[in-house]
């Protein structure tokens, strides 16, 4: 579904991702980890299509999209969510998933009609917030619901547009615990056949949900493997833990 | 987002019936000031459609109703058209004028906007004011009025077009608001709070852009023609800078983001204008005043000041008990 061929990409001197290449097979959930600034947001925005990169491909059910625009990519099915909450503030919940969903349902530009009122819409929107927990937040304004709320939101956008890929950069940051339990039983109820890509701090969740691993550190690919191997990986432990002679 | 609340539907229905019964009972001048006010509330209800509800703060929308009204005067007297059709072409002239302008200034943003879009009206009004074939600096004269008589309607008397005019506000605003209404305009306010995650969701986020910015060119196109027909003579001056300034201050003192509200703004900038001259000069500075004390009382606009006073009303009367049950 999402292969990425040695993607490099360079600010100045700095390589933030060098050479990364992985495949997500369709249905598959694939954890991306790597210590902070070791290039996973910069790499997501290259999938997107918000950074170009220097070198390197990508292609989605075999269609290349390297040089695609971002609008181009999500229209293909491409979607993402952001580290820091990228919403509407000023509209409610249910403007928020309705902007979105009006792009699935080829009502964003229509002109006269209302795109937030057309039936197929109020069902996307309606079906979007019962997968995210956030039916009951719908009337609420974004700029005045809390934090977590927020974060289920930036999300459920996400999947109001019914994306093939869903890229989640850090879905749970910031939240407490019983928010991050929240976030994996949502995990756990996306279609089986949505491609997930995550990039998550949280080392309980990110081996819960996970089907596969790939380890960022320098922008290099460290490690690529299943949570059982990366749980006994040496290389892992030190990356997070660092060594003996670190201490 | 925009949705026609019925306060909106009150005020709206009340204006246009003030405005119908100022029309049949004032003297010549309050017609006219009349007339010169519904003629600004158009423009500024177009600046509202792309400033209030997508962000683009234009400094040129001034400029674009003065080339509406040069285009229809062209059209009418160099060459030959009726006034009807010329009405039609200058609408679509000025929204396509404004769609390129609003297709080339889509990709700045803030203040880089505004002084692009300030410098398009500058480049409009200097090709006017050096264009021999415009009639220069002396403006053009002669300009006809549309016939209406086949209806009993005589647009060369006052009354008559005051009502002609106060009808094209309401067709604009319906127009307008029907946009804002439709998927183009939920997207536009979508964009102005987060053009990053509307081109992530792949929404056409400089096409909308564009087509709002031409829409609200057609409105322009209308306003520039009223203009011309009102005092069948037009010059430069329609397209200067501070014209596009001026409409800006209406659109703010009214309300920016809320449609209505630059009527009301339009309203209260013309009368006080001519209300304030008759004691001084200086009414440049009274509305200076006036606008900084708008600004700085939350830049909500008459408008919105007052919808905040009815919902505190309304919070009021409800009690402290549902207060609590609501939250």
């Amino acid at each position: 579904m999402l292969e990425v061929n040695k993607l490099s990409k360079h600010f100045g001197a700095l390589h933030v991702t060098r050479d990364v290449s992985m495949s997500v097979a369709k249905g598959e959930r694939r954890v991306i980890l790597g210590p902070n600034g070791a290039g996973k947001t910069t790499l997501f925005n290259q999938l997107v299509g918000e950074y170009a990169p220097d070198s390197g491909s990508i292609k989605i059910n075999n269609e290349d999209v390297t040089t695609w625009s971002v609008a181009k990519r999500a229209n293909f099915g491409l979607s993402r969510s952001y580290q820091q909450n990228t919403l509407f503030d000023g509209l409610t919940v249910a403007e928020n998933l309705g902007l979105a969903a009006s792009v699935k349902a080829n009502k964003s530009t229509t002109l006269w009609r209302d795109s937030l009122t057309s039936p197929d819409v109020r069902a996307l929107v309606k079906e979007t917030a019962a997968q995210v927990d956030l039916t009951p937040h719908l009337n609420a304004r974004v700029s005045d619901v809390a934090y977590g709320i927020r974060r289920q939101l930036e999300v459920g956008i996400a999947l109001a547009t019914q994306p093939r890929v869903l890229l989640m950069d850090e879905p749970t940051s910031g939240v407490g615990p019983e928010m991050i339990g929240a976030f994996h039983q949502l995990l756990k109820r996306l279609p089986e056949d949505l491609t997930i890509v995550i990039i998550e701090h949280d080392m309980g969740l990110a081996f819960d949900v996970a089907d596969s691993m790939t380890v960022l550190n320098y922008g290099e690919v460290v490690f690529e493997g299943s949570p059982d191997e990366a749980g006994q990986s040496k290389l892992l432990q030190e990356i997070y833990l660092g060594t003996f002679e670190d201490a | 987002m925009f949705y026609q609340t019925p306060l909106r539907k009150v005020i709206m229905l009340a204006y246009l019936l003030i405005c119908s019964y100022v029309a049949m009972t004032a003297d010549y001048f309050g017609v006219e000031i009349l007339t010169e006010l519904l003629i600004l509330a158009i423009i500024a209800l177009a600046l509202d459609l792309v400033a209030g509800f997508g962000g683009m703060v234009s400094l040129c929308h001034g400029a674009l109703s003065g080339l509406g009204a040069y285009v229809f005067a062209t059209l009418c007297t160099k060459l030959g058209l009726g006034a009807g059709e010329s009405i039609l072409i200058t609408c679509v002239v000025t929204g396509m004028i404004s769609w390129l302008i609003g297709l080339i200034c889509s990709k700045s943003h803030g203040i880089y906007f505004i002084m692009a879009t300030l410098a398009f009206g500058q480049m409009a009004y200097s090709f006017v004011f050096e264009s021999s074939y415009l009639g220069g600096d002396n403006g053009m004269a002669g300009i006809p009025r549309l016939d209406l008589t086949p209806i009993s309607i005589d647009l060369f008397d006052s009354t008559h077009f005051a009502l002609f005019s106060l009808f094209c506000l309401a067709v604009s605003y319906w127009f307008i608001s029907k946009v804002l209404s439709s998927g183009l305009g939920r997207s536009m306010v979508g964009i102005m709070y987060s053009e990053k995650r509307s081109r992530a969701l792949g929404q056409p986020v400089t096409r909308i852009k564009a087509n709002i910015f031409g829409l609200s060119g057609i409105i322009l196109g209308l306003a520039g023609a009223l203009s011309a027909q009102h005092f069948m003579f037009i010059s430069p001056s329609l397209l200067s800078w501070t014209h596009s300034g001026e409409v800006l201050v209406v659109v703010i003192l009214g309300g920016l983001g809320t449609l209505i509200g630059p009527i009301i703004g339009a309203t209260a900038f013309v009368v006080l204008k001519h209300e304030i001259s008759n004691y001084t000069d200086h009414w440049h500075l009274i509305v200076g005043i006036i606008l900084i004390l708008v600004v700085m009382g939350g830049a909500k606009g008459i408008y919105g000041m007052l919808e905040s006073y009815i919902e505190q009303r309304k919070t009021k009367a409800a009690g402290p008990e549902r207060v609590l049950s609501e939250e």
